[in-house]
């Protein structure tokens, strides 16, 4: 399985890897098949996502994943943030091989959780 | 970048003297071995002095030895040969559940034929237990196949008194039972003789010796007869037909008289790097799991399990500082199941997707294994100060006072 160089750049320099002080939201979702997991922290002021930061565990897909999302969310209003496909992601990670989509899965509902209780 | 290969339980490089014997066959010496001119005898005769040095490695008769494309066919030729041709006599295999892929796939292949199999369990060690072979036997047993050494964790199992216990079998009237081991990690760190082994079926192959890939060899007991895999010509004793891969099988023979001659002096020295290695790595990293039993092992393997990290992300960060080791996570295998070795042991998911397997060679050196101890401990941080599960572990341990 070969990984591109965008992939490899995500899984050795993560971007906004961490935990975030004062988040609004705060979400972490599992795959219950293999046991990733992908923890999520949103600061949002003024309508836009200011902060994100990202934990991850589980096959590089899904750390690469995690680090794409939270790298491009960042900036975004909370609609452009709920327009980000799971295609978006994929791209922002540097390509997933075909039987690792389910890490762009994993980190689309990963985002849509914490919108959600951005929402409430 | 400087690289370091410590995936030789994958695969060896080809020592050059290897290469040097073989290449000769690859050019002028290009005759069919079944050809009765001159071009034929010279690859027979070839191919006979390989045949006595595979031989002599395992100490077998040389007629005992059927070449083969590599272990996965011999394990093939054992297994499914020998059950094929006994099934009128029982329907019944015992194995471990820590075999080679080429041996799970063909006992569940038997299965759906209608054959029992009985797997059986390796405890937290690694190592099947003789008194749960001798409990699994049953009259309609025909095949015990237990590998000789783990190719992911190293460990030896007690072959030598397994066939006592089926010896004992046949003696008793049981004589369609026989023995089968996959040797192929073993033969590389372990001198492996079939007699003191006592077994009747013994897979190699020749890529785990410093030889090239796409050869390997079967040792079946003198009067031990299996159905052929591959039906076609007169060669190996019409126990595998096809044309011999006459480079291949000198270049197995050459390695295997190399093997013989340095065996002891490689073993020690992979001995003492692994020593030093896991050593290193108990000083520089927390959290960490042996797998494995530490003394009844091969010499040069090493699996560890890293908590809270999975074991591709670690391998990617090792590739990327020319380091090349391999694991046990599900991610690698293209399954969704973290191994079935790792998991044998009794350990969780998440030690088992953690784990990864160095494995080093004769040519590894120290300064390669100190780079290893300096990489090693900073990929681990990194992918540990991203985990989710690290950080939950952390949470407690730093509200304890010291």
């Amino acid at each position: 399985m070969a990984y591109s160089d965008t992939f490899k750049e995500h899984l050795t320099n993560p971007r906004n890897a961490g935990t975030l002080e004062g988040a609004d939201a705060e979400v972490e979702q599992s795959n219950p098949v293999c046991g990733d997991r992908l923890r999520l922290a949103l600061r949002v002021r003024g309508g836009r996502v200011e902060a994100a930061r990202f934990l991850a565990y589980g096959c590089p897909p899904t750390l690469a994943c995690g680090s794409a999302l939270a790298g491009m969310l960042e900036g975004m209003t909370l609609d452009e943030a709920g327009r980000v496909t799971r295609a978006d992601i994929t791209e922002a990670a540097g390509g997933l091989p075909p039987r690792k989509q389910h890490a762009a899965a994993l980190a689309f509902e990963t985002l849509h959780e914490a919108l959600k209780l951005l929402q409430t | 970048m400087r690289r370091v290969y410590l995936d030789h339980s994958a695969t060896t490089p080809v020592d050059p003297r290897v290469v040097e014997a073989m290449l000769p066959f690859l050019t002028a010496k290009f005759g069919n071995p079944s050809s009765v001119h001159f071009y034929g005898q010279e690859a027979r005769a070839a191919v006979d002095r390989a045949r006595r040095e595979v031989a002599g490695l395992v100490g077998a008769r040389p007629n005992e030895v059927v070449f083969t494309s590599g272990g996965t066919e011999s394990n093939n030729l054992a297994v499914r040969g020998h059950c094929e041709q006994n099934a009128e006599h029982g329907r019944h295999v015992i194995t471990t559940a820590i075999e080679h892929s080429s041996v799970r796939g063909i006992c569940e292949a038997l299965e759906r034929r209608d054959w029992e199999v009985t797997r059986l369990p390796v405890y937290g060690e690694g190592v099947v237990r003789v008194e749960d072979v001798r409990a699994a036997l049953r009259p309609e047993t025909v095949l015990v196949t237990v590998m000789l050494a783990n190719n992911e964790i190293g460990t030896v199992q007690p072959v030598a008194e397994i066939a006592a216990l089926v010896r004992e079998r046949r003696e008793a009237g049981q004589k369609f039972l026989r023995l089968h081991t996959d040797a192929v990690q073993a033969a590389s760190g372990m001198r492996v003789d079939v007699d003191e082994l006592g077994c009747d079926l013994l897979s190699m192959s020749a890529h785990k010796l410093y030889a090239p890939k796409g050869v390997g060899a079967l040792y079946v007991r003198r009067g031990v007869r299996l159905a052929p895999q591959n039906i076609g010509g007169h060669q190996e004793r019409e126990r595998r037909g096809g044309t011999e891969a006459v480079p291949l099988v000198v270049a197995f023979g050459e390695a295997a008289r190399l093997t013989r001659l340095e065996l002891e002096e490689r073993a020690e020295r992979v001995r003492r790097l692994r020593e030093r290695f896991e050593a290193g790595v108990e000083s520089r990293v927390s959290d960490i799991v042996h797998n494995g039993d530490r003394v009844r092992r091969l010499p040069g393997v090493s699996n560890i399990s890293f908590r809270f990290i999975e074991g591709e992300g670690l391998l990617i960060n090792l590739d990327m500082q020319g380091v090349a080791v391999s694991t046990g996570s599900a991610c690698s295998s293209g399954s969704l199941e973290p191994s079935p070795v790792i998991r044998a042991l009794g350990r969780d998911d998440e030690l088992a997707r953690g784990s990864i397997r160095f494995s080093l060679g004769k040519d590894t050196t120290e300064e390669e294994i100190d780079y290893v101890l300096e990489v090693l401990p900073r990929a681990v941080d990194n992918l540990r100060r991203l985990s989710p599960l690290y950080q939950k572990a952390q949470g407690p341990r730093a509200c304890t006072p010291a």
